[in-house]
């Protein structure tokens, strides 16, 4: 059963009230669409937003979309560096890591960035479009993180102030990384044997297993003992009709039982510190030691202009 | 069709109408002529009712929805401006080469940059080069496929007919499911090179890989189109040739080449405008180095950079109706008289003798039906074996089973099967039914002669050209927030809004099939009915019609397969109703592993494929009409 479907049953027991799902096709541009047209909101609270969302929607509307999120029972839970909203709406429920799948009978993946452009991983990397794919952007930004962008604005972890993400993407695109568009398409692509490693999420062997695959065709490689984090959140509409009801939702979600149930049925990782898992979870779902994301403020003026970089770069007919 | 049915009530009128060029002063005689002169002012209102009526669905479901973002190109904080465009038009990274055209440069430098070996085509360059080998290899393996539907017999053949349009409506990801299984590294084709001792090819990822997804989609659209138009090829005409000492090639040449010529036209100017707009595919079997215009739009629409998406799709348009437009000149042109209602009598494919005149053709087809099996059959194969494979690699109905749990215990917010498929059948006969009457309007409109018809008919083609991405975002605006009147909003979503939206898009492919024909049609015939009396109306549903009819049961099987294939419309306007279809379904089912969505995808592939024979067969007994 859906986590989406789990919750309001669970809710509903709990509170004398009726959750109702609306699951539109854009997303949070939906609402900003909506906002931007005086279609009014129609809603009392968005759930599933990231940092890069909540960029796009302070940047698109003048007003805010999303009221502050006020009084909500366990976000002191919260593990530290997931609070990614520096205005104080939006409350993380769950967080997962893009990084490397492989299948460990074909190739052994390398260890390190650099790793990817030895001979040997030549036409070995399927990644995704990170102008429409969230783990293709995910990856995207993690070479950012590591190597830097050309303005100096990043560091980059790799200690080369010459070297930037651009400078990889070249290198990678020279040693035959495929690029291709959705998830969905690079995933199915890996799976029918096209090319030993995929960019995918750090919980493969959870789903792997459930179906009864061979676990050493789905191993995990944290680059640089890394991987980006994708945090998700929760935030009440500014002009919900419940916001009382939408922060008790809120509350609920952060329940460790609850918590608990989030993580494992979207097979990601929970937000707060005391969720309940099995004991097992973590052996399946594996965390990097060293996990690395934008904030807020670094995304902000920044991400659409690396992307569109990338883009001229890699394309460039 | 709700004219031709109405045209059917002035029969008195009509019947008394042949005294009309009598002169005859008696008073029957002078009813009869008001009764006439009253029907035909009827049949005139009405056509123009249609007229009225599809310019009002046009402006409503497509013109001012669309233009709620294409303005955002000019009009940026406010202010009109060309800047956005002057700005794209310079940049050799869209453009290429043509850019130091708008930058100021001289032409003849400009023209030395392309010939060179290292010349710099764009993003919009590119776009048009791979649509433009796409459509060279739809005609390619289309044509064949004409041939063989329209002039041979076999068991199956009407069948068969029908289902050529199936792998139109599949959608990307079941194509690519299906490309991957049969042309990648593991796939059927380097499984069958190696058994025959043939080194493998690498196709996967490649320009080769997309052209071929592309002809996959739309070489059916060329064979059917093309034959309709030869099967309305009059077999007196050919016989008259050869009485008059034509060889059989000479006939060809002069008699049914002529008019199945258009047609092919008409299939290749379409598979130009379809691939040119083409998006996920590109990605999934090509990779980012082969992004097409399109890509850039969705990914500045997502970004909410509207602008830019803004002018990027008005190019996209400018240049698809360009096409259209040069394509349309030149069908005017190329238009045959013909008065055909006796197809030419088809051949067996057993060769009658072994004359190298009757061997050769029949060993082309063979060839032809083998690379037809691994490029159409192969694929559809590939998607349906998915379906029945569990992770484990061994055969399963595990994903079918998935779709009749979901259907039993689905959630209110979740899709289940039985509804997208009962909407999927009731929205394309509902959006099938409006297209036609739309789109026979618009053709007779534009075989009409006037001043500036082509761009009128350009214009009226609009909604094959204009960016899915962008009419998508215009029907969020334009219906389902509506347009707010007098305090009030007005807005449209669900059922409705979606079958308007999808006859929209339905209906130029519905002109373009039957207008080549109702052009070609000798006028002769037209104005003699008319002379006896028939109403316009009369005259197009009694005459003009059963000539063209299997060009109009063509567009219509198009309108049907266009509803039933569309997404972006469909998603936009289904918001929080029950209203999915089943590419919806299959998007939503499509998890970690894609057997669920695959096995909905075999659903699809059943209904529709079942719905094409049932659509032709009803189209077919209507013949006589």
């Amino acid at each position: 059963m859906s986590p989406g479907e789990w919750l309001k049953s669970e809710f509903e027991s709990r509170v004398d009230a009726t959750l109702e799902w609306a699951t539109p096709d854009n997303e949070v541009n939906y609402y900003i669409e909506r906002a931007a047209a005086g279609a009014g909101i129609d809603a009392d609270l968005y759930v599933g937003l990231t940092t890069e969302d909540l960029v796009r929607v302070d940047e698109a509307l003048d007003d805010d979309l999303f009221a502050e999120r006020g009084d909500v029972d366990g976000v002191a839970d919260v593990r530290e560096g997931l609070l990614f909203d520096p205005f104080d709406r939006a409350v993380p429920y769950d967080t997962g890591y893009v990084s490397l799948v492989y299948d460990g009978t074909e190739t052994e993946a390398p260890a390190t960035f650099e790793g990817l452009l030895d001979d040997e991983h030549a036409g070995q990397l399927i990644a995704q479009n990170p102008g429409a794919s969230s783990t293709g952007r995910a990856f995207l930004l993690h070479t950012v993180h590591r190597f830097g962008d050309p303005d100096g604005t990043i560091e980059g972890g790799d200690g080369d102030p010459d070297y930037d993400y651009l400078d990889y993407w070249a290198d990678l695109q020279e040693n035959d990384v495929r690029v291709l568009g959705s998830w969905d398409d690079a995933y199915a692509a890996w799976s029918e044997g096209e090319a030993p490693m995929v960019v995918s999420y750090s919980t493969d062997q959870v789903f792997a297993s459930q179906e009864g695959e061979n676990l050493e065709e789905h191993q995990i490689r944290f680059l640089n003992d890394q991987a980006y984090a994708n945090p998700e959140g929760m935030a009440v509409f500014a002009d919900a009709d419940e916001p009382d009801l939408a922060r008790r939702f809120m509350s609920f979600v952060l329940e460790p039982e609850v918590q608990g149930e989030i993580a494992q049925r979207n097979v990601a990782f929970p937000a707060t510190d005391t969720a309940t898992l099995p004991e097992d979870y973590a052996e399946l779902a594996q965390a990097p030691a060293d996990p690395v994301t934008f904030t807020y403020d670094e995304l902000q003026g920044s991400v659409d202009g690396w992307v569109e970089d990338w883009e001229r770069q890699y394309a460039g007919n | 069709m709700g004219g031709s049915k109405t045209g059917s009530d002035s029969t008195p009128g009509t019947e008394d109408g042949v005294s009309d060029d009598v002169d005859s002063g008696g008073p029957t005689a002078a009813v009869g002529q008001r009764l006439a002169a009253l029907a035909d002012r009827f049949d005139a209102d009405l056509l123009t009712l249609l007229a009225v009526a599809t310019s009002a669905v046009l402006v409503v479901a497509f013109y001012y929805p669309v233009a709620t973002v294409l303005v955002e190109a000019v009009v940026v904080d406010g202010a009109v401006t060309l800047a956005v465009f002057a700005e794209i038009l310079r940049d050799p990274f869209y453009v290429g080469e043509l850019a130091r055209l708008f930058a100021g440069e001289s032409p003849v430098a400009v023209a030395r940059a392309l010939l060179s070996p290292d010349r710099r085509l764009g993003i919009v360059g590119f776009t048009a080069y791979q649509a433009a080998l796409s459509t060279v290899a739809s005609v390619a393996l289309g044509l064949p496929a004409a041939y063989l539907l329209a002039r041979f017999e076999f068991p199956g053949r009407r069948t068969l007919r029908s289902l050529t349009i199936v792998p139109f409506v599949l959608p990307s990801i079941m194509v690519a499911v299906g490309f991957v299984a049969t042309f990648g590294d593991r796939g059927t084709l380097n499984a069958v090179l190696a058994t025959v001792g043939l080194p493998p090819v690498d196709l996967l990822f490649t320009l080769e890989a997309v052209v071929i997804a592309h002809a996959f989609y739309n070489a059916p659209l060329v064979a059917r189109v093309t034959t309709a138009a030869w099967e309305s090829v009059d077999a007196s005409a050919v016989e008259t040739a050869r009485s008059l000492g034509a060889g059989p090639t000479r006939a060809f040449y002069d008699v049914v080449a002529p008019q199945v010529y258009p047609a092919v036209l008409t299939g290749a100017a379409l598979t130009f405008v379809f691939t040119f707009g083409t998006f996920p595919i590109v990605l999934a079997l090509g990779g980012f180095e082969l992004a097409t215009v399109e890509v850039f739009v969705y990914r500045l629409v997502r970004d909410l950079s509207y602008a830019e998406a803004a002018a990027l799709a008005v190019i996209e348009l400018v240049i698809s109706l360009a096409v259209l437009l040069a394509y349309l000149r030149y069908e005017a042109r190329s238009s045959v008289q013909s008065r055909g209602v006796r197809p030419l009598p088809r051949r067996p494919l057993h060769p009658p003798a072994l004359t190298a005149r009757e061997v050769l053709p029949r060993v082309g087809l063979a060839v032809y039906a083998a690379v037809a099996a691994l490029i159409f059959l192969a694929p559809i194969a590939s998607m349906i074996l998915a379906s029945v494979t569990g992770g484990d690699g061994a055969l399963t109905l595990e994903h079918y089973r998935f779709l009749a749990q979901r259907q039993r215990t689905g959630a209110a917010f979740q899709v289940r099967p039985w509804p997208a498929i009962r909407n999927s059948l009731v929205f394309a006969t509902a959006a099938t039914l409006v297209a036609l009457p739309m789109g026979v309007v618009v053709a007779v409109l534009t075989t009409r002669k006037y001043r500036g018809r082509k761009l009128v008919d350009a214009a009226a083609m609009a909604p094959l050209a204009v960016s899915g991405i962008i009419v998508g975002l215009g029907l969020l605006r334009g219906l389902v927030f509506g347009v707010e009147v007098a305090g009030w909003r007005i807005a449209a979503t669900g059922a409705a809004a979606i079958v308007v939206a999808h006859a929209v898009s339905g209906y130029p492919v519905v002109v373009r099939t039957v207008a080549p024909g109702l052009e070609g049609l000798d006028r002769s015939l037209v104005e003699s009915a008319r002379a006896l009396g028939a109403s316009r109306v009369r005259a197009l549903r009694d005459v003009e019609l059963p000539l063209v009819w299997p060009a109009v049961v063509a567009g219509a099987a198009f309108a049907f397969a266009i509803s039933i294939g569309e997404f972006t419309a469909t998603v936009v306007l289904a918001t929080g109703a029950d209203a999915y279809t089943m590419p919806v379904a299959i998007e939503r089912f499509i998890g970690r592993r894609l057997g669920p969505a695959t096995a909905m995808g075999v659903v699809l592939l059943v209904v529709t494929g079942v719905s094409f024979v049932v659509i032709e067969r009803l189209g077919g007994e209507y013949r006589g009409l």
